[in-house]
């Protein structure tokens, strides 16, 4: 069912499992707020964080042994953190509509 | 506004730390409060003597072991979070409801009643330490399960006192208002009651034993509580900063649905090896990466807030910890859960000082800074709502010094720990395979050895912390000649 | 009052779907709850019978499975020489369990991994190479739960476990709770490990 880490990716499995969550984090921010303020190069920037994001999820997809349907989990990954700030944000503006009124 | 307080900038005023400006339940919550404070203490003690026996294995050998030690440290830990909560609950919930608390006499009785099982409990621990293989000891002294250890006497006494809490808390909802959060927070701690019953029945199986120990521990702690602690944020958030309750509502529930989706199943990532069937490792593996959800949303929310809106707040010592609060799930939880989570590499790391590293920081970030947060809230109001902004008469060096020594103190423990648990991983689980003579490899290997040093530098940073912390919750605003500027945006 | 809030971010509808996920997550645990319980109940196919304390048991890499695996061997071994019957089995490994909770063992082991870190896990302790052969555990075990601080192992750390007072009767109960509990399948949970007697098979 799954493949451990093998000794010698012990260091980088836990090492791209941070980097996932805090390059996650950051682009999430980035994106927030080139959205909130309109700022272009802000924009750019998140881009380029979710292309290390991206980069990250493969390298620990390939440490983890994520084979077989455990790829999904790499997909979902790769697909969740460039929606989630979306619909969040679309969230956010529609429930508080009412103040900007 | 106290006319006291405008009068005199000139000669120092004393502001007395009194209840009288409380209502029933906000009276009922500082005991509460101040019992959490002595237990926090406790804790803090308590895993000072068990870190310094990694040092030194002789220090209170046969007279106070480890195994007590640290039983102490993680029941303190529980119980002072509870009475954090419990305490927290109390406070709003007459502003919530807008009626008096219904049978506040009985949530009285039921806060000594738990305070002298508390104490009992802990007095046993210490002097009668262990028992004989039989049923009476688990009823009388101690279930030695780790968290939930209270013998079975206690466990009973605990329910009954949870169900006189829950009888307030519903009946003042039900005469006065219900509201979103009233809803939550009811069907919530049923939850919580219901969840902690599963923990009290004896098994001679461990696997079945710690299939519904996991119940008890996990969806208290990764679920039941953190929508408690929703509840208590969604009702800051409306009276300190003046969010609108709709809009505070629809975020508890959407929090909800993100908390509960994805951390009811991730029971999962418990039940890898205690002998559960093999489909929980993908369940536990997926839900896992889910959990991180609701952070990604905080995040995103609180950037677009304060894009948006600018809020002022009048309490600086509770908004400095709201915010270690963000920080500190984000990395106890977030970053230090995920780097272990999966069983590709849980395998290595289960049972290993890397779940004491995620344990002290994802608890003190989760849940003991918002009950810090809300101590000081409740401080500022027992001042006659005295100003905690900027500027404090002696500058506000004890929060600030509490809030640094506390904070450094869990961090540098936290790292101290990931080095031990990364070394004991790696030496004993992977390469000696998890024998005795590897387990002892790892734990006189320099690098282990050296961060338990370090982990005791820090934990006598937290402990001085946490003299501080208590020290200025006594004293903060008691020479404050300013009142508190209302709520404004 | 009528705000042009969306049907998909308004109150009433993320209450709804909160309590549509909190719900569908809980029957979807119950549902697996019945099903891991039938599993792991003592004899069932994940966790032996307590008369497995008869055998001769070990932990081995199973090839098919790729990862390691409980075996019980067709070899009688009955612990301190007597085969007992399924009654007096299951009261020595409760005994065991009775005791392992009295004595607070979980606050310096770790069983099947959970509990603290100041001790040895003990999943696999009846299994353990520490032991020197499998002729002498018996003894060497029973004589070190009665007084750890003489016959203390402590592979040069001095970290002893204290004496906690367990009678013989009580050591033997725990002995025989280790052995039950080492057959636990746990999905490959101690990996990598070298069971006691692992050359003679």
């Amino acid at each position: 069912m799954i493949e451990p880490v093998a000794l010698a990716d012990f260091f980088m499995s836990f090492f791209t499992a941070a980097l996932i969550i805090l390059t996650a984090v950051v682009y999430v921010a980035l994106y927030t707020w080139a959205e909130v303020k309109h700022k272009r190069l802000v924009k750019y920037a998140s881009w380029f964080v979710y292309a290390a994001l991206i980069g990250c999820v493969l390298l620990f997809s390939r440490i983890m042994h994520l084979n077989g349907y455990w790829q999904i989990l790499s997909v979902l990954m790769a697909l969740g953190y460039w929606w989630m700030p979306r619909l969040i944000l679309r969230l956010c503006v529609a429930t508080h509509e009412e103040d900007a009124g | 506004m106290s006319s006291q307080a405008i009068n005199s900038s000139v000669s120092k005023v004393i502001r007395p730390l009194s209840m009288d400006k409380l209502n029933g339940g906000q009276k009922l919550a500082v005991h509460y409060f101040t019992v959490a404070m002595i237990l926090f203490m406790a804790q803090l003690l308590f895993g000072l003597l068990a870190g310094m026996q990694y040092l030194m294995p002789d220090f209170l050998y046969n007279t106070l072991d480890f195994n007590v030690n640290r039983m102490v440290h993680i029941n303190a830990m529980i119980v002072w979070m509870l009475y954090g909560f419990i305490g927290s609950i109390y406070w709003f919930l007459e502003d919530e409801s807008g009626v008096e608390i219904v049978g506040l006499k009985w949530g009285k009785i039921a806060f000594w009643v738990l305070t002298v099982a508390v104490t009992i409990v802990v007095l046993v621990y210490l002097l009668v330490q262990t028992g004989s293989g039989t049923k009476s000891s688990i009823w009388l002294i101690n279930e030695g399960r780790e968290y939930i250890e209270a013998p079975r006497w206690a466990d009973i006494g605990i329910v009954a006192v949870v169900l006189v809490f829950f009888y307030n808390v519903a009946a003042t909802f039900s005469k006065g208002k219900w509201s979103g959060i009233a809803g939550v927070l009811t069907l919530d701690l049923v939850a919580l009651a219901g969840l902690y019953i599963a923990g009290m029945f004896y098994t001679t199986n461990i696997s079945v034993d710690q299939y519904w120990w996991w119940w008890v521990i996990h969806l208290w702690v990764e679920a039941t509580w953190e929508v408690l602690v929703g509840c208590i944020m969604a009702w800051s958030l409306m009276t300190l900063l003046g969010v609108r309750r709709k809009i505070v509502q629809t975020w508890l529930y959407i929090e909800v649905a993100l908390m509960f989706g994805s951390g009811i199943l991730g029971l999962g990532h418990h039940y890898f090896w205690i002998g559960t069937p093999e489909y929980w490792l993908t369940i536990g593996g997926f839900f896992s990466a889910l959990e991180p959800i609701p952070l990604v949303a905080m995040v995103v929310h609180s950037i677009y807030d304060s894009g948006v809106h600018h809020f002022k707040t009048r309490n600086h010592p509770a908004f400095a910890w709201i915010i270690a609060h963000a920080f500190g799930n984000f990395f106890g939880a977030g970053v230090w859960g995920f780097m272990h989570t999966l069983p590709q590499i849980n395998l290595y790391t289960h049972g290993t000082q890397w779940t004491a590293s995620h344990g002290h920081l994802a608890f003190f970030g989760a849940y003991a800074t918002i009950n810090i947060a809300f101590f000081y809230l409740a401080v500022q109001k027992m001042r006659g709502d005295c100003w905690m902004g900027g500027n404090m008469p002696d500058n506000g060096w004890k929060w600030k010094a509490a809030m640094v020594l506390l904070n450094l103190g869990v961090v540098g423990m936290t790292v101290a720990l990931l080095i031990a648990g990364y070394e004991q991983s790696f030496i004993e689980r992977a390469v000696e395979g998890s024998t005795w003579g590897g387990y002892f490899a790892a734990q006189s290997h320099p690098w282990f050895i050296q961060a338990m040093v370090w982990r005791m530098v820090f934990g006598v940073m937290t402990f001085i912390g946490g003299i501080l912390l208590f020290w200025d919750l006594l004293t903060i605003g008691k020479y404050e000649p300013r009142p508190a500027v209302g709520v404004s945006q | 009052m009528n705000e042009n809030r969306p049907v998909w971010a308004s109150e009433s509808f993320w209450k709804k779907v909160a309590v549509w996920v909190t719900a569908g997550s809980f029957v979807i645990l119950i549902f697996l709850t019945f099903d891991s319980i039938s599993q792991i109940t003592a004899g069932g196919s994940r966790v032996a019978a307590y008369t497995v304390i008869n055998k001769k048991v070990t932990y081995r890499f199973d090839k098919t499975k790729n990862r390691y695996q409980p075996v019980i061997l067709d070899q009688d071994e009955p612990l301190f020489g007597q085969m007992l019957d399924e009654k007096q089995a299951y009261e020595l490994v409760n005994l065991g369990k009775l005791t392992i909770q009295a004595k607070n063992c979980m606050n310096c082991h770790t069983l099947l991994g959970n509990g603290a870190y100041y001790a040895p896990d003990l999943t696999k302790a009846w299994l353990d190479q520490g032991w020197g052969t499998a002729a002498s555990r018996e003894m060497l075990m029973l004589q070190f739960l009665q007084n750890p601080g003489k016959y203390a192992r402590t592979y040069g750390t001095n970290r002893k476990m204290p004496q906690l007072g367990i009678t013989e009767k009580e050591a033997k109960g725990i002995i025989a709770y280790l052995k039950w509990m080492s057959t636990i399948d746990t999905n490959g949970f101690p990996n990598n490990f070298t069971a006691i007697d692992a050359e003679e098979d």
